[in-house]
């Protein structure tokens, strides 16, 4: 679905991700963890298209679909013209898809989006997303800033997503448990390159993985 | 020997056209006939205004323009007082701390407002005192203006002549652009310099955004007081219509055309609109041509040059000569060479692109 | 009191004009950030061009609207240069203003520096509380609050208009969307070319203009703009009446060299009046 390969990316002198190669295939749930300011951020904006990279290929078998770091909605209109809105591309304007999804939003339908709860603009910000008919959704920071128990509920609905609609997933994370629990293969990011990949259980094992994002003292 | 010291870091061949102008405008008074002393003068306080003016766009990234309004009033001012008694000298001090004071009150209330509205606030400040200006001629002589103002006197010497009023010009000029020298260069001046192209970054530095761009913009009032206050003794006479809205104008196209933010450019931008200016009016003036040809001409020529500067030459004159010479010294390695132009310019382009690489000119992320 | 009553309808007029002007100034600042100095040139070429195309024999009616829709034009254009490729704030603000210089020399290259004017809607004064006033006046209120509604309407109801909200409130999420932000940009300029004209071209036949009255315009299209905080329309049309009805009653019963300048001092006692409100509020939260 997702082939990245070699990209550079560049702040004027300063190079933010510096070869940066990964995959991601169809209908699967990928994670890319790293600490704030690997290049995870960058590297969802140069997908997307908002940056331009130095050097290296993108090539996407499809529609991508990219949730911000912190939700960035438009906080003046209500979460029915948020949702819309990000049809603007696709053919369709009709959120009924999204409401069945995430149920709570229905009743919020007519609430300003800048009036609700995280995890409520949370579901808004994918259902956004969504709203574009994706074949890949790009996820950045999913838990910043919301309790954990909503990040589980979500974490549910992307899942079912997954396993219904055959969605590839990027989970782009620097909460590593939440990332290596929801998806079967990851990445991690550092400082603009990647330092390990490879199946969740076995970088979960792996020591440098478990002292800088695990806490180091889990046991399987 | 701090002076030396403070010349560490510049590139050699700048420097060395620095001093030979320094020396070429310092002898010139000796052999410029009156009409010309005017424009050397003229040009001299130009050069004043358009530094500070300088500093404020390219570190504060704040446009004014109401600077001929500070011109006029430091002018005003320092006339007043000295037909009031006090030593011109003291006058002249004055009327730049007075100016600086009224723009401080006028900038608190702006600079708290989003985008450019200084801009338009310092256009209405213009207007505001051209209206007072005009209105009050039992204080300021009306639309008639001021006459025999006194000659300016340092301590026992009286300037009276063109010349000598031209050495003292070189004088202050000289004074005023080291100054900002050591502004652009000290920490201070960094600190600006980066809120002019990342306000947010800056503060999140830990960079008092508002309180640095209070204080340059009192900066830029000051220079334009003192070089106004000079322009009033110089010229012995003053009206309203010395100071005109399009005078503010050309002080903004002479920084575009020097370089924001660079010393040098305050100097080269302040020459060449004076010169151009002058041809215009030349040109425009002729029996055979209507009345109104100068001003059009004027107007859509300033027009057209600030246009095509900002898209092809945002770091004006004496950056774009700034980036040419580092490309030509290709010994040195490319990366290196683009940090040292910007270190000697003390710019970076606070016309031209926002740093980071976006596709659409926004950079990606809040809003500041 | 019957002069009373003159001095507001002038005023109230000269205010919707300048709540035209102001709502130019703020969907363009919304969208792009940009302060467009230009704005009160759309006005000025608007209205020139009308007077341009009457003389030239097209019909009332016609030629204002096709004076508007050349405005929007000129917007667009304005906007092209102002915002297209990498541009700072300050360097789109300071194009704006080699913009409106342009537009000055341009206007008196080919219209001259005497003021124009020209015939607005003909027939009978009107009798408004007690006093004659001249339909052009209720034309210019009449058409400016339906212009205003009809933007407002456009930008609260429509999809279009949702999204340059959208590219308002957050353009990196508009982007991220698919929207367009340039183009939405262009939009607004367009728009606000469209009210300005709208305002010049209404406002020629009661107050002949001059090719340097962009000025004047843009300065108290500002001022009733930053009532608003440069974002809210609705505080824009008050700001705009505001500053209408006070130069009028300024010029009328002081005298009308004063006008501006109090209008003016009127702003900035606002902008006081906001900054002690700001800082009330930052105390509190």
């Amino acid at each position: 679905m997702l082939a990245v390969d070699g990209l550079v990316v560049r702040y004027g002198a300063a190079v933010a991700l510096d070869g940066v190669s990964l995959e991601v295939g169809r209908g699967e749930m990928v994670a890319l963890i790293g600490a704030n300011g690997a290049g995870k951020t960058t590297l969802l904006n140069t997908l997307s298209g908002i940056l331009a990279p130095s050097t290296g290929t993108i090539r996407c078998a499809g529609r991508l679909a990219h949730v911000p770091e912190g939700r960035e909605l438009f906080p003046d209109l209500c979460v029915d013209d948020n949702l819309r809105l990000g049809a603007w591309k696709a053919d369709s304007h009709d959120p009924s898809q999204v409401y069945d999804l995430f149920p709570k939003l229905r009743d919020l339908s007519r609430r300003k989006a800048g009036y609700l709860s995280g995890g409520e603009q949370q579901m808004v910000a994918i259902g956004r997303a969504l709203m574009a008919k994706p074949d890949l959704l790009a996820i950045d920071e999913l838990s910043q800033g919301l309790a954990p128990i909503v990040v589980q509920e979500i974490g549910r609905y992307l899942v079912q997503l997954n396993a219904r609609t055959g969605l590839s997933v990027l989970l782009v994370e620097q909460n590593a448990r939440l990332a290596f629990g929801l998806c079967p293969r990851a990445y991690v990011l550092e400082t603009g390159s990647i330092a390990a990949h490879g199946p969740s259980a076995r970088l979960w094992d792996e020591p440098a993985v478990q002292s800088a994002y695990l806490g180091g003292h889990v046991t399987t | 020997m701090r002076f030396l010291h403070s010349l560490r870091g510049t590139n050699l061949p700048a420097t060395l056209g620095v001093v030979v102008i320094a020396a070429v405008t310092l002898v010139l008074p000796e052999v410029l006939n009156p009409p010309d002393l005017i424009t050397y003068v003229t040009i001299g306080l130009a050069t004043v205004v358009v530094a500070g003016l300088s500093l404020l766009m390219g570190f504060a990234g704040q446009v004014s323009l109401g600077q001929a309004a500070f011109y006029g009033f430091g002018a005003y001012a320092a006339a007043i007082l000295a037909m009031h008694g006090w030593p011109p000298l003291l006058a002249l001090v004055a009327a730049a701390a007075m100016t600086a004071a009224i723009a401080g009150i006028v900038g608190a209330l702006l600079l708290r407002l989003e985008g450019h509205a200084l801009a338009f606030g310092t256009l209405a400040l213009q207007l505001i005192f051209l209206s007072v200006i005009s209105q009050t001629p039992s204080f300021s002589g009306g639309p008639i203006g001021l006459t025999n103002i006194p000659a300016l006197s340092l301590g026992p010497i009286a300037l009276s002549s063109y010349r000598s009023y031209a050495y003292f010009v070189w004088i202050v000029t000289a004074v005023v652009l080291l100054l900002s020298r050591n502004i652009t260069r000290s920490r201070p001046g960094r600190g600006l310099r980066a809120m002019a192209t990342s306000p947010s970054a800056a503060s999140a530095a830990g960079v008092n955004v508002v309180s640095y761009k209070l204080r340059d913009f009192a900066l830029s009032a000051a220079y334009a007081g003192l070089a106004g206050g000079i322009y009033a003794f110089f010229i012995g006479y003053l009206s309203p219509d010395a100071f005109p809205v399009m005078l503010s104008i050309q002080f903004l196209i002479m920084v575009v055309v020097g370089g924001l933010g660079t010393v040098s450019g305050a100097f080269v931008g302040a020459a060449v609109i004076t010169v151009v200016a002058q041809m215009l009016t030349s040109l425009g003036s002729a029996p055979s041509l209507p009345a109104q040809l100068p001003t059009v001409l004027t107007e859509g020529v300033y027009a057209v040059i600030l246009l095509l500067l900002l898209r092809l030459m945002p770091d004006g004159i004496v950056g774009f000569a700034s980036r040419v010479t580092k490309r030509l010294e290709s010994a040195v390695p490319a990366r290196r060479a683009r940090r040292q132009a910007v270190a000697a310019t003390g710019s970076e382009s606070v016309l031209g692109p926002p740093a980071a690489e976006t596709v659409d000119g926004t950079c990606a992320g809040r809003r500041q | 009191m019957s002069v009373l009553v003159q001095y507001l309808i002038t005023g109230v007029s000269r205010g919707f004009l300048f709540a035209l002007l102001a709502t130019g100034f703020v969907i363009i600042f919304r969208v792009t950030k940009v302060v467009n100095f230009a704005q009160g040139s759309f006005a000025v070429l608007g209205g020139f061009i009308a007077y341009s195309l009457l003389g030239a024999g097209v019909p009332q009616g016609a030629a204002e609207v096709l004076a508007v829709l050349a405005s929007a034009a000129i917007g667009l254009v304005f906007g092209a240069v102002t915002i297209l490729g990498k541009m700072s704030p300050t360097a789109s603000l300071v194009t704006t203003i080699g913009l409106a210089l342009f537009s000055e020399a341009a206007a008196m290259l080919i219209w001259g520096t005497t003021p124009l004017t020209y015939n607005g809607l003909s027939g009978h004064d009107i009798r408004v509380a007690g006093i004659f006033v001249q339909p052009q006046y209720l034309l210019l209120i009449g058409v400016s609050l339906v212009s205003l509604i009809i933007l407002w309407l456009v930008l609260d109801r429509t999809y279009v208009g949702k999204a340059m909200t959208a590219c308002a409130s957050n353009p990196y999420a508009a982007r991220l969307s698919g929207i367009n932000v340039k183009r939405m940009g262009l939009l607004s300029f367009a728009i606000g070319g469209a009210l300005g004209g709208i305002g010049g071209v209404l406002i020629m036949p009661l107050f002949p203009i001059t090719y340097d009255g962009d000025v004047n315009l843009a300065i108290l299209g500002f001022a009733a703009a930053i009532v608003g905080w440069l974002r809210s329309p609705g505080l824009a049309l008050a700001g705009g009446l505001i500053f209408g009805v006070a130069e009028e009653l300024v010029a009328g019963y002081w005298s009308e060299a004063n006008e501006t300048a109090v209008a003016l001092v009127l702003m900035i006692l606002i902008l006081l009046w906001q900054a002690h409100r700001r800082q009330r509020v930052e105390k509190l939260v």
